[in-house]
């Protein structure tokens, strides 16, 4: 430890206690958490793996219903904003709280882009005929279903699935979004962190990153496989 | 708070998540190879990004192992209940 | 981290000077929460009982008027004759209401929020305000579910397994509203289980007090623990399930439709993957909090300690592979369904290391019937015929024959009222001094255990015979079968066993109102035990310790030569014991 004497209450309960995984409590409460995560996202994930796997017939090609180059815009984004969030994390350690809210600022300004991206996605689909319960009648896609170029049989599947886990993770991020606006607020501008204390940045960080590892999943089965 | 291990380039890394996924997109849609070897590529590209941002922007490498195995628990699992839905159909 | 570890500093114990509001209703003190969650699931008990007594009245006299029916509106039971569409709801209810709001959040909304700050020595749990909202997401989830009894066209009607397609298409099942509220409803039952374990999990990792150490800590720690683990890994998947459930009824998804494309064996994998940890967590705590109670009604240390602990830990992690056993008769993979086979009968192997340990620890002990000491005894007991009904079904081709019969409802009776209830029946007058500061009533409790063993033998046992002979689980009326009528006296026989089962258990719910006020106080140790929670005033103070207490030994020093009494405190420090170094650490 480097500052033993000036973190010591970071790392341990304000009291005598046995030695645990020697990770503070929101620390390591956040990865408790995103444990249970991981089995939520494993229950989506995996429904759509299975549901495609054992389904009536062929899947839509990828590149058809869902527009890849926007996607694979959004997909950059959010990987700028974990960079930026871990650039943040990374000049708070070094004691510098004004980078720190530039970072943590753009941070924000991507997570909030993403959103607003997957928002404008989601009303061109249901625009375009893609609904939760798969393809709406007399729309375009409707068409290219009738022409053979998207296969009937499973295209209610294709939307329950897409629908759902894209629309969690973007759930996700809009929640992330606003712990991350409520820290900036109330403990970012105010300067609370410092040097010495800065574990609110570390505990949403690794929430943020969570979420960006999901959407790096979720991309590659969703939108190119 | 214990910052003993040395800092990654976490811009490199930045460069390294950038260039996988142009590698996904490439293979996803220029790439003329079958179906199946496709699938494969695109899933360890996408294992290998994963793994990029659980080890080095969530610190994973740097945290001891009783850490590391909190994350770790709940991947077997999954693993499991994937494989036993999928093997309803090949049966 | 200063400011967090300001708000993490416990008011001491001396000045409490909260609001009536901050201090009882939106509490963030480990024990009234506790204390919170024990009111609403006994209440939540009796609502499963009644609806459970309606079920024994149609089946034990099918069609005949049933005695105060006639309040029950048209829809349900018109004169006082049960419906086929309202006995369905009955029984989605009753399995709905005793596993997600009254056993789960007994066993361990109840205990661990009361007993792991306690047990372990310290102030508070890691989060107390997401505490708060666990309880509170709690109570919301039993509010939508209570409410779903009196919407218009009912409950959900789909047995509490909820099996699609059954419970996705509202023109299948005939609910609507009542439908969605279940799922909604259990969403809300995840949220506040996985708030409530990540806080578990953090206490017992963080916040132990100096020497103790892992292998220090109570069995009923241990257990709440790893059920802790067990929560927060499966309820997330039952949420997802729960959401895709409700997505399927509302937004037109089709998850679970086979007419279009769906898989509605998806749906069981899912419930089911979720299903078999939860009946660990349902029964794990009542296992370790069990321990706790005979090893000082034995007045000996637990025999085995060590592998209590391994057996714990490995009927966890068995528990996430034998989720198939449920679905051997759905059609699914025989070559998975054999695996699924093999792997829940192993889990004979830790089951019985705990069972012949208790016994171990009983043999010869110096034994103290006490009503928590009968019930956990009884625990032991029905445990065994619980778990010996388990092996059956586990073997795939006897399951076949019994699958969805009585038999199958005999056995999580025995497992779940015979086990978990017997052992919250054992934990709750054991603790109640430490809530109240008062004894519950010996001489009644007494009486109230003998009833309850006798008249839950008598309505469960017979449940085996009429399994075996083919009475189908969740069946409206068994008499317009023929093979089933020779039977209806058998019936008749469990259905007014079940009435006094049920009349025996206002004993219990008046001796705890009773013993509230008028009850022995208890000073701080009735028991004699060496556990933490033993060395503060009943009931324990807001913050519970000034200064955490030092731990020099395990829980189970019962009988030491070292000292003139037959138990030794974990807090008391003989000339022999070592300082922890935790302890001295913190001195310099």
């Amino acid at each position: 430890m480097t500052h033993a004497a000036a973190t010591v209450d970071q790392m341990r309960p304000p009291y005598p206690a046995e030695r645990g995984l020697d990770v503070y409590n929101t620390k390591l409460g956040m990865w408790v958490f995103l444990a249970s995560e991981v089995m939520f996202f494993a229950a989506l994930i995996g429904t759509y793996i299975i549901l495609r796997f054992g389904a009536p017939g062929e899947w839509a090609k990828p590149g058809i219903v869902l527009n890849i180059k926007i996607t694979a815009f959004n997909t950059f984004l959010l990987i700028c904003s974990s960079v930026s969030m871990v650039k943040a994390y990374a000049a708070i350690q070094d004691g510098d709280p004004k980078k720190m809210r530039f970072w943590l600022l753009l941070t924000i300004l991507g997570g909030a882009t993403f959103v607003g991206i997957q928002v404008y996605e989601y009303i061109h689909l249901i625009e375009h005929g893609f609904v939760p319960s798969g393809v709406r009648e007399g729309s375009e896609l409707a068409e290219l279903v009738a022409k053979g170029q998207l296969p009937a049989a499973t295209m209610g599947l294709y939307g329950s699935t897409f629908f759902t886990m894209t629309g969690f993770h973007g759930f996700h991020v809009t929640c992330g979004v606003i712990s991350m606006t409520y820290l900036y607020l109330t403990k970012a501008l105010p300067g609370k962190y410092t040097k010495q204390s800065y574990g609110g940045i570390e505990t949403v960080g690794l929430y943020w990153h969570f979420v960006d590892l999901v959407w790096i999943i979720l991309f590659t089965i969703v939108y190119l496989i | 708070m214990e910052t003993a291990h040395k800092r990654p380039n976490y811009i490199l890394i930045w460069v390294y998540l950038a260039v996988l996924t142009a590698a996904e997109l490439a293979l996803a849609f220029k790439l003329p190879i079958s179906p199946n070897i496709k699938l494969l590529l695109l899933l360890f590209l996408a294992i290998w990004k994963a793994a990029l941002v659980g080890l080095f922007f969530m610190h994973l490498k740097f945290e001891r192992w009783n850490l590391r195995i909190m994350a770790i628990i709940p991947l077997p699992l999954a693993v499991i209940f994937i494989l036993a839905g999928m093997s309803e159909h090949i049966w | 981290m200063t400011t967090v570890a300001a708000t993490a500093h416990p008011a001491p114990a001396h000045h409490d000077d909260r609001s009536f509001i901050r201090k009882y209703v939106f509490s963030t003190d480990h024990k009234i929460i506790g204390i919170q969650f024990l009111f609403v699931s006994l209440f939540f008990l009796l609502v499963g009982g009644l609806l459970a007594m309606q079920m024994r009245w149609q089946l034990g006299f099918p069609g005949k008027p049933m005695p105060g029916g006639g309040v029950l509106p048209e829809t349900m039971a018109p004169g006082g004759v049960i419906l086929p569409e309202y006995y369905i709801q009955l029984v989605t209810m009753h399995g709905t209401f005793m596993v997600f709001f009254a056993i789960m959040p007994l066993l361990v909304g109840v205990y661990a929020n009361f007993l792991i700050p306690l047990k372990i020595g310290t102030h508070d749990m890691a989060f107390p305000r997401i505490n708060m909202w666990s309880f509170w997401s709690f109570f919301a989830a039993g509010l939508v579910m209570l409410a779903s009894l009196f919407v218009p066209d009912g409950a959900a009607r789909a047995g509490w397994t909820m099996y699609a397609p059954l419970s996705a298409r509202h023109d299948l099942s005939g609910a609507s509203f009542g439908q969605e509220m279940w799922s909604v409803s259990i969403i809300l039952v995840g949220l506040s289980s996985i708030l409530g374990s990540l806080n578990y999990i953090t206490t017992i990792i963080n916040n132990r007090a100096p020497g103790m150490t892992w292998f220090r800590l109570p069995l009923s720690v241990w257990s709440l623990f790893i059920t802790a683990i067990l929560g927060l890994l499966a309820l997330p998947v039952l949420s997802g399930a729960a959401i895709m459930l409700l997505f399927d009824q509302i937004i037109g998804t089709h998850f679970f439709d086979p007419a279009a494309g769906g898989q509605a064996l998806l749906w069981q994998h899912l419930f089911w993957f979720f299903g078999h940890p939860e009946v660990y967590i349902l029964i794990l705590p009542a296992m370790g909090m069990v321990s706790d109670i005979i090893a000082n009604g034995s007045r000996k240390p637990i025999f085995g300690y060590h592998s209590m602990v391994f057996a714990i830990v490995a009927i966890a992690f068995l528990g996430w592979i034998v989720w198939g056993h449920h679905m051997f008769m759905s059609g699914m993979n025989p070559t998975l369904g054999s695996s699924f086979m093999v792997s829940t009968l192993v889990i004979a192997v830790p089951s019985a290391v705990k069972t012949f340990n208790w016994m171990g620890t009983m043999w010869r002990g110096n034994l103290r019937f006490t009503v928590p000491m009968l019930n956990a005894v009884a625990f032991v007991a029905m445990f065994v015929i619980g778990g010996l009904s388990g092996i059956f079904m586990a073997a795939t081709p006897v399951d076949m024959f019994i699958h969805d019969t009585y038999f199958i409802v005999a056995h999580l009776h025995y497992v779940l009222f015979g086990g978990s209830l017997f052992a919250l029946f054992a934990a709750i007058p054991y603790w109640y001094p430490k809530m109240f500061g008062r004894l519950m009533h010996e001489g009644w409790g007494k009486v109230h255990f003998w009833l309850t063993f006798i008249f839950y033998n008598l309505v469960f046992f017979p449940m085996h015979i009429l399994g075996m002979a083919g009475h189908m689980r969740r069946i409206y009326d068994p008499t317009q079968y023929a093979f089933l009528q020779p039977y209806q006296p058998m019936n008749e026989f469990i259905s007014i066993s079940a009435f006094l089962l049920f009349a025996t258990q206002i004993i219990f719910f008046v001796n705890f109102w009773w013993s509230l006020k008028r009850g022995k106080p208890s000073g701080l140790n009735p028991w004699q035990d060496n556990g933490l929670e033993w060395t503060l005033p009943s009931p324990a103070p807001h913050g519970n310790w000034e200064r955490v207490p030092t731990v020099y030994r395990g829980p189970y020093e019962f009988s030491s030569p070292q000292v003139p009494e037959d138990y030794l405190p974990q807090t008391r420090r003989l000339p022999s014991d070592r300082e922890p170094a935790a302890a001295s650490a913190a001195r310099h």
